[in-house]
């Protein structure tokens, strides 16, 4: 696949990514929305890292603040944790079993939840209270569906 | 991994930083936000695609009788606001008549703009809802917003074509009232329950009794006066402390309104100071 077809198709993941954001949930629902931004963006950087780096945290990262009304620059500073964790770890994750890498995911999501909520707390007098374990857990359900999605359509489009 | 990959993250994890203090501090930045809001306007359109086509499904399959009885409705039910707004009329006539004679001017009507609600913020822990009117039209953050049966909250973030509306009932906002029949003032703070409001610093000897309309006293500077907030559902007196324990329940209907009114009101955002002791009756 050609870095432009790539970058296409990840741009697409991103707008689903921030239309399912959006999607309207039932009460009990919404304390496990997933972090469906923060899983696709592990996804683009996973496949091909060769396109999706660093970068990719400023343009995501402010849409991400303008969208759930957050200072501008909190989600810059996570997503670009977060990706250059996901980067770091790339060998090791890509050897992993299933499990393993849902650990990472929770782990990974943990850890922009409590950067977010730092943040927070730092920046603003009153802290702006983040749900820490519910969004965490669901992405770590979400992330083998996704990717097992995303491998088999990748085959398909090879095919 | 690129190399200098660990520097470049925390080259940006600083620009971060900075961007987020100059945010809160100026609001130049704020252009910045509006760019963004562009960019996911699409996704929020997509997103509540199924909502909207349900609405406009079931407005476009609603039989001719349904639609007649309800023209039959509204219509009785116009006649009657229209007998209210007369006398409404009259009575304005004589209240700025009667403020001229106090020599207090003061703007009786506000212009209004008519919204929608769009969605409902998912964050569990937050009360805010997005409407369908942005900074294109004039909206303002800290501009109030009413549903037909009273105050609902206020605007805290503006983009282009939405904005984000900080409901009264949310624990991180608090609004100035004072009860309808004798002016007592108090402040009427969230809880984070739709349906529940509580009022801090009411001394226990005040005059407040269950059943009591609470009232936007505009002292804040932030609110017009006058508009409903709540009416008192519990009044606690305990012994022994400074404050009773009040309880109100919001006159806006916070989780059913549809349409929304956006105050452009002249008074709002300044209080002036022969204001501030004339309700202190």
């Amino acid at each position: 696949m050609t870095s432009i077809q790539s970058f296409v198709i990840g741009m697409l993941s991103l707008f689903l990514g921030f239309v399912l954001e959006h999607l309207p949930l039932p009460d009990l629902l919404s304390w496990f929305q997933p972090l469906w931004i923060l899983v696709i963006i592990t996804l683009l950087v996973f496949q091909s890292p060769q396109t999706f780096g660093l970068w990719l945290a400023i343009p995501a990262g402010l849409m991400m603040d303008a969208e759930q009304g957050a200072l501008l620059g909190t989600h810059v500073f996570t997503l670009s944790i977060h990706i250059f964790l996901v980067q770091f770890f790339f060998r090791r994750i890509e050897v992993f079993n299933l499990f393993q890498q849902m650990a990472v995911v929770l782990v990974l999501a943990l850890l922009h939840q409590l950067l977010s909520f730092w943040l927070a707390q730092v920046m603003l007098d009153f802290p702006h209270p983040v749900n820490m374990w519910g969004p965490a857990f669901s992405s770590m359900f979400v992330w083998p569906w996704v990717f097992a999605l995303t491998r088999l359509t990748l085959r398909r489009i090879s095919a | 991994m690129p190399p200098y990959q660990g520097q470049r993250t925390l080259l940006v994890c600083l620009l971060a930083l900075a961007l987020m203090w100059a945010d809160q501090r100026y609001a130049v930045f704020q252009s910045l936000r509006y760019v963004a809001g562009y960019a996911l306007y699409p996704a929020q359109q997509l997103a509540i695609l199924p909502s909207s086509l349900a609405n406009w499904m079931d407005e476009s399959t609603t039989s001719r009788r349904d639609l007649l009885d309800q023209n039959k409705q509204l219509s009785a039910r116009n006649l009657v606001l229209e007998l209210k707004a007369q006398r409404l009329a009259s009575l304005e006539a004589e209240n700025i008549e009667l403020r001229e004679l106090l020599s207090a001017s003061e703007q009786v009507d506000d212009k209004v703009l008519v919204t929608t609600v769009i969605a409902v913020d998912p964050d569990p822990y937050t009360q805010q809802i997005l409407i369908n009117k942005g900074g294109d039209d004039g909206v303002f953050i800290g501009q109030p917003v009413l549903d037909a049966y009273g105050l609902l909250g206020q605007v805290v973030d503006v983009l282009p074509h939405t904005s984000r509306v900080m409901m009264i009932a949310d624990s991180n906002h608090a609004i100035p009232v004072q009860i309808n029949r004798n002016g007592v003032r108090a402040i009427a703070t969230g809880t984070g329950a739709l349906d529940r409001l509580e009022l801090i610093y009411v001394p226990n000897t005040a005059d407040i009794k269950v059943g009591d309309l609470l009232v936007s006293s505009g002292l804040g500077g932030r609110y017009p006066r006058g508009y409903p907030v709540a009416t008192v559902e519990q009044v606690e007196h305990q012994a022994g402390q400074l404050f009773a324990s009040v309880t109100a329940t919001p006159s806006a209907r916070m989780d059913r309104s549809r349409l929304l009114l956006l105050v452009f009101s002249q008074g709002a955002g300044k209080v002036p100071s022969d204001e501030l002791w004339r309700n202190d009756r």
